[in-house]
């Protein structure tokens, strides 16, 4: 293990590479502002940039813009009020009321500690909890891998859902039947390409989550006519005020940061939670805990309200590549477009990664710790310029992030056709998000189908085609149970909910 | 059971889901694998399975939701979508950077941009760096009669 880290700390702070991890955070920061525009935006518009690059570099830039992005999001709740990725809305509630006090600097730099400590604190866990989790894993057969993925897209579709689980079923399905579109892996026979040549290498997952996240994103600006009125002299020094913080309000901070930092990277872990329900999660926690004087203060610019979720979702993000390095299955949406990007370079994360990659395995990790450093040193003092991103009208903005998904699917194929099915789906999956379908969990089924797939075909074989392991196996088994419990919960929810409403 | 919009959504996957069933029992296997525990169909015969029950069930229990599709700037959206597709349809014969200004300068335009400079500004030097970067920097060749016929590149 020490050996590993070694390798990955020599690989982190190579030259290259601690640029791919600023230019990473720099990106992330400015695209996470955007309204609209999230992590899995940010990340799909990076992907056709690092096809040149080694796998390390690739992740540990995504990395970045991972955690850069979640960081530009909180910029945009806390001065505007209108965060740029779900996972910070919570930071708005009491980050906003503090701008509107004139203290946005002061806001925007407990937001910049807050993550750092989280982001910090979950690299030391997932340090530690990685390889342990992969030791683990080793002893998994495809019937657990199989169970497993199973769970991840249940409960993504269980979290993801906003009450709606059976919509988000159906979007689970439908990215499962989308992954069968193309050649078969182990018969080569090539299934539902209606002769059309350009199906038979089945669809392109850079294609698909361009569509259904950026492009469609920006047909939703226009469509549902959001708007930003800020101009960049919001953002001038004098407006901002100060970004010192008191001894008495970082003492204030010290005991929320070790909470819920423990909190966002447990929640992180999970497959299907994420950022969101941290963040979430944590500032419930703290509000419940507080004294009754303080309860009040949360929603109208409490500094342990702010912190509390930024803590959680920097250290969710953390958390969230637990699953991804060591299970090589992916937690939340975001690491879903990561794990897809990992297959494209070739790469099969899982329990051997950091027995077999271990430069890159151990390198994503330390990058995490120069990634939390830079997005302190760099972005905080830059906010009040890199904020003005905020006041690029929308009509400029849409073409930029249409121009900008397309050239990035066309770049990969050269082919006119991956433009017009772009367009189509982009359409379509802003027609579904209208109708509140998720769009993650359709991703995730997309980018797990094939795997599904060949860990269920060789459960079937060694099992002579009986679904026997199902109950034989304990991992299996267990999974299984958590798999009913999900499914169960969300009938009692759906049976809750309507009760309340008659 | 009044119809809305998710129903009239469930119904369409229900029947997506009926008719990917219908392929995936008409997929061919090979002869020796026709009776194997696992082939080409039993995935997507699971999916279909599974697919047809959940928009079923989607079908029969979803509520009435505030569904009000006709407030938002339909349009507009499929103007800027017509515009994506006729930009796939040029970008071969016209080449990479006369296509892509062209759909940036009138998507500017559609969207309400009117002043030259930064119509000007937000799309030669944009396409021209991007283009730069990747011909330039990082070797990745673009078809481009237009530039190519300029003498720009070879």
């Amino acid at each position: 293990m020490i050996e590993g880290i070694l390798i990955g700390i020599d690989t982190a702070f190579s030259g290259y590479n601690i640029i791919m991890v600023m230019m990473g955070c720099f990106a992330g920061t400015i695209i996470g502002m955007l309204p609209g525009l999230g992590p899995m935006s940010a990340i799909a518009l990076m992907i056709p940039i690092t096809y040149g690059f080694d796998p390390a570099s690739a992740m540990i830039l995504m990395a970045g813009v991972y955690y850069g992005a979640i960081f530009g999001g909180s910029t945009s709740s806390i001065l505007i009020n209108a965060p740029g990725v779900a996972g910070t809305v919570s930071s708005s509630f009491d980050g906003y009321p503090m701008a509107k006090n004139g203290q946005a600097g002061k806001a925007l730099a407990i937001a910049a500690y807050a993550s750092f400590s989280g982001g910090t604190i979950a690299a030391l866990f997932l340090l530690v909890a990685a390889p342990q989790l992969a030791r683990v894993s080793l002893s998994f057969q495809s019937a657990d891998y199989f169970a497993l993925m199973c769970v991840g897209l249940l409960s993504i579709a269980a979290f993801a859902s906003k009450g709606q689980f059976l919509k988000a079923m159906i979007m689970t399905m439908f990215g499962l039947a989308l992954a069968t579109v193309g050649q078969d892996s182990l018969s080569d026979i090539t299934r539902f390409h209606f002769g059309n040549i350009n199906l038979m290498d089945g669809i392109s997952f850079v294609l698909l989550v361009m569509a259904t996240f950026a492009m469609s994103e920006a047909f939703m600006i226009i469509f549902k006519k959001m708007d930003i009125s800020f101009s960049a002299s919001d953002v001038s020094k004098e407006k901002l005020g100060s970004i010192k913080l008191s001894k008495e309000e970082v003492k204030e901070m010290v005991p929320v940061v070790g909470r819920t930092s423990v909190l966002g990277f447990l929640v992180g872990v999970l497959p299907g939670a994420g950022a969101t329900i941290a963040s979430f999660l944590a500032w419930g926690f703290e509000r419940s805990i507080a004294s009754a004087k303080e309860k009040l203060k949360f929603g109208k610019g409490s500094i342990k309200g702010l912190t509390a979720p930024e803590t959680a979702n920097n250290a969710a993000c953390t958390g969230s590549f637990v699953p991804l390095l060591t299970l090589g299955i992916p937690g939340s949406g975001t690491t879903a477009v990561m794990l897809g990007a990992l297959l494209s370079f070739g790469v099969q994360p899982g329990p051997r990664l950091y027995i077999e990659q271990p430069e890159l395995f151990w390198a994503v990790i330390v990058s995490m710790y120069i990634g939390n450093v830079v997005l302190l040193v760099l972005n905080l003092p830059l906010i009040p310029y890199i904020a003005r991103i905020l006041a690029i009208p929308k009509n400029i903005l849409v073409p930029l992030v249409l121009f900008f998904s397309v050239t990035g699917v066309y770049l990969i194929s050269f082919n006119a056709f991956d433009i017009y099915f772009m367009a189509i789906v982009a359409l379509l999956s802003l027609v579904l998000r209208i109708l509140n379908y998720p769009m993650p969990p359709l991703i995730l089924g997309f980018i797990l189908g094939g795997m599904i797939e060949k860990n269920l075909r060789r459960a079937l074989l060694i099992n002579d085609g009986s679904f026997s392991f199902m109950w034989e196996r304990p991992i299996s088994l267990a999974l299984f149970v958590i798999m009913i419990l999900i499914v169960l919960l969300q009938i009692y929810q759906g049976l809750r909910k309507e009760e309340k409403q008659n | 059971m009044t119809i809305n919009y998710t129903r009239i959504s469930a119904l369409i996957f229900l029947l997506l889901f009926l008719v990917y069933s219908y392929l995936a029992g008409e997929i061919e296997v090979f002869v020796f694998d026709e009776d194997a525990d696992f082939n080409a169909r039993t995935f997507p015969k699971f999916i279909s399975y599974l697919g047809i029950v959940v928009s079923f069930l989607t079908l029969v229990l979803s509520k009435n939701e505030n569904e009000k599709l006709g407030q938002y700037e339909w349009l507009k959206v499929f103007v800027l979508f017509v515009l994506v597709f006729t930009y796939g349809i040029i970008i071969k014969s016209v080449g990479f950077f006369l296509s892509t200004n062209l759909f940036l300068l009138v998507s500017y335009y559609y969207l309400g941009v009117r002043s030259y400079k930064t119509l000007l500004l937000c799309s030669f030097p944009v396409v021209a760096g991007l283009q730069f970067m990747l011909h330039g920097l990082l070797d990745v060749y673009i078809r481009d009669p237009f530039l190519q016929f300029l003498g720009v590149i070879s």
